[in-house]
């Protein structure tokens, strides 16, 4: 087995974690763990900022001096009790989901865990992180101040100049032609819709495996916490200026985790915005395909004459690549283990689940393994 | 009698990394009587194979498997480790002297660790007395050493991150396996002593006793 120097970094970093913190709290541990939870917080925060957010550009709420979008998150930030607070949670809770995104996506690249019978996991992330993007960027539209209608117009922009569905794209996302009061409740929905959209995702990121770790050790998640407060403290968000529809903003301070696209498209242009973005996209998705030959799976096999049906096999396989289907008629027993050679990863666990020899990895029999260990327990050490 | 010092090493091969320190066969160079079975993942290691080794004459058995939490195919470090600790079905069955069984937890760097830590316990096991042949020949107790230690990992350092001491637990629910394999072994009192729940007193006091004799 050798590794190679991306495997290499991430094993240096976390045998220094490990010095640190021991594997129980290892972060490096929890990385597919720490996004979801993250989520929560941006699900909790996002729903005491939805209580008191109108989503319109003007002609709302007059008497309590509450006309638009704007104003209404300058009450939530200047009125409302800790109000600023969770707001700042919120927007940078968003940023560290990015960071944890990245931070998974990498390290399951880096030590080779994504490919093979991981391919739905790595697809589905990628769908995943684009939403994430897309929901942190409209989260952007949603505060109306300069930037967020020079995005908007930008977007607009963008949109219009797709083949065929441009036009179409443009009055759905503005819910109507131009920019009015329905375009906001649009942006809102979007985002929030757009969220709930991600535990559908994430059913399917999990569905190949089984007990995935998705809660991150309490202790990991108050230190997430205090981080996010420490940040929210020291960076807390400044205000911003309005936005006007009749003035024409032209620059703005690019978000490094959500806005880079806008970056891409304010230097390439439209059509370059496209490419490079379908591009990158399909990059991403066929990284797990790579082009050279790679040792494909040896599946587990069921040795169908000795499998008792006691389904063990089924219930330690880490990649659900085992199914329980009624037993053959004639057999003693109610079920037959059988193995989905798609999904299976050779791993051995249920050679090690077996108590009959009943299942068999190809490339390495355990009946080889058990003379192995017979003939070097037998040989005399010098 | 066979000789009673060989020690087999159930590796995972991405965990610890032994190649420069083990010949193709699986001798290891540096620590004499150590043996190397090199597995894809620490989690197909069988107890019925950890048996097997005890009944072809060697006299203790490491199961290495990568840091917990860190397991290239998810769950096999703590899947034997689990059956190790009379958690998962299929476990070890209670014929086999715990404390002969150490697991180690190591990441691919910490060759170092591997060798300090089986060097160790291959000491320990040579201070231990002979193996009995075979389970079902089993004679009596011998009184001091044997109601024992269970599992107590020869170093004193309780640290938990690197390996889990396996505690000899009374397997409550006896698995289908458990139940035929039962019936051809005999069960003596000296094994059964060896199950009751581990106490620490009880083992820190034998383990005393040991290094006495």
């Amino acid at each position: 087995m050798k590794t190679n120097i991306w495997t290499q970094i991430f094993l240096v970093t976390e045998d220094l974690l490990n010095k640190i913190s021991t594997s129980k709290y290892n972060p490096l541990y929890y990385h597919g763990a720490l996004p979801q939870f993250i989520m929560y917080i941006l699900f909790l925060s996002g729903l005491l900022l939805f209580a008191y957010y109108v989503p319109t550009i003007d002609n709302a709420y007059f008497s309590k001096n509450l006309v638009n979008a704007y104003t209404s998150v300058a009450y939530i930030t200047n009125d409302i009790p800790f109000g600023a607070v969770i707001r700042a949670v919120h927007r940078y809770a968003g940023d560290a989901m990015v960071v944890a995104i990245l931070i998974h996506m990498v390290r399951v690249w880096f030590t080779d865990r994504y490919r093979q019978y991981r391919w739905v996991q790595w697809e589905s992330g990628i769908v995943l992180l684009l939403m994430v993007l897309f929901i942190g960027q409209t989260g952007y539209y949603l505060i109306w101040d300069e930037r967020s209608l020079l995005l908007t117009r930008m977007t607009v922009s963008a949109l219009e100049v797709v083949p065929v569905i441009g036009e179409p794209l443009r009055n759905w996302f503005l819910n109507g032609r131009t920019i009015s009061n329905l375009t906001l409740s649009n942006f809102l929905f979007i985002h929030i819709g757009l969220s709930f959209s991600l535990l559908f995702a994430l059913w399917i990121h999990y569905v190949r495996m089984s007990r995935p770790v998705i809660t991150p050790p309490p202790a990991l998640n108050y230190i997430l916490m205090t981080i996010i407060f420490a940040v929210v403290y020291f960076f807390p968000i400044t205000a911003t200026k309005i936005a006007d529809l009749n003035s024409q903003p032209t620059s703005m301070d690019i978000d490094v985790f959500f806005l880079l696209p806008y970056a891409v498209l304010g230097a390439l242009g439209t059509t370059g915005f496209w490419i490079s973005m379908i591009l990158i996209t399909a990059a991403l998705c066929l990284i797990p395909y790579p082009f050279t030959n790679k040792k494909p799976v040896e599946s587990a096999e069921v040795v169908d004459s000795k499998c008792t049906g006691c389904s063990f096999c089924f219930k330690d396989c880490p990649f659900q690549a085992i199914e329980m289907v009624p037993a053959p008629a004639g057999s003693r027993f109610k079920l037959l283990a059988t193995v989905k050679p798609y999904r299976c990863s050779g791993c051995g666990v249920c050679v090690g689940a077996c108590a009959f020899d009943a299942i068999d990895l190809p490339n390495l029999l355990d009946s080889d393994v058990n003379e192995k260990i017979k003939q070097l327990a037998n040989s005399q050490s010098a | 009698m066979t000789d009673q010092k060989t020690v087999i090493t159930l590796l995972c091969e991405r965990a610890a990394d032994v190649d420069g320190i083990c010949d193709k066969a699986g001798n290891c160079t540096t620590v004499d009587g150590l043996k190397v079975v090199k597995l894809p993942c620490s989690g197909m290691v069988q107890p019925l194979m950890i048996e097997g080794a005890f009944k072809a004459g060697a006299s203790g058995v490491i199961v290495t498997g990568c840091q917990i939490g860190d397991c290239y195919y998810r769950e096999g470090n703590r899947m034997i480790r689990e059956r190790l600790l009379g958690e998962r079905t299929p476990g070890l069955k209670k014929t086999v002297e715990r404390r002969r069984v150490l697991a180690l937890w190591l990441s691919r760097l910490q060759r170092g660790k591997f060798e300090a830590e089986a060097k160790e316990f291959v000491a320990y096991i040579k201070g231990l007395e002979p193996l009995a042949a075979a389970p079902a020949a089993a004679p009596k107790p011998a009184p001091a050493a044997k109601p024992a230690a269970p599992a107590v990992a020869p170093s004193e350092d309780k640290k938990e991150d690197a390996k889990a001491a396996i505690e000899s637990k009374p397997t409550a629910e006896t698995t289908p396996a458990d139940a035929d394999k039962a019936a051809e072994a005999k069960v003596d009192a000296a094994t059964t002593s060896g199950d009751k729940p581990a106490e620490e007193k009880k083992a820190e006091e034998s383990k005393a006793e040991e290094k006495k004799d």
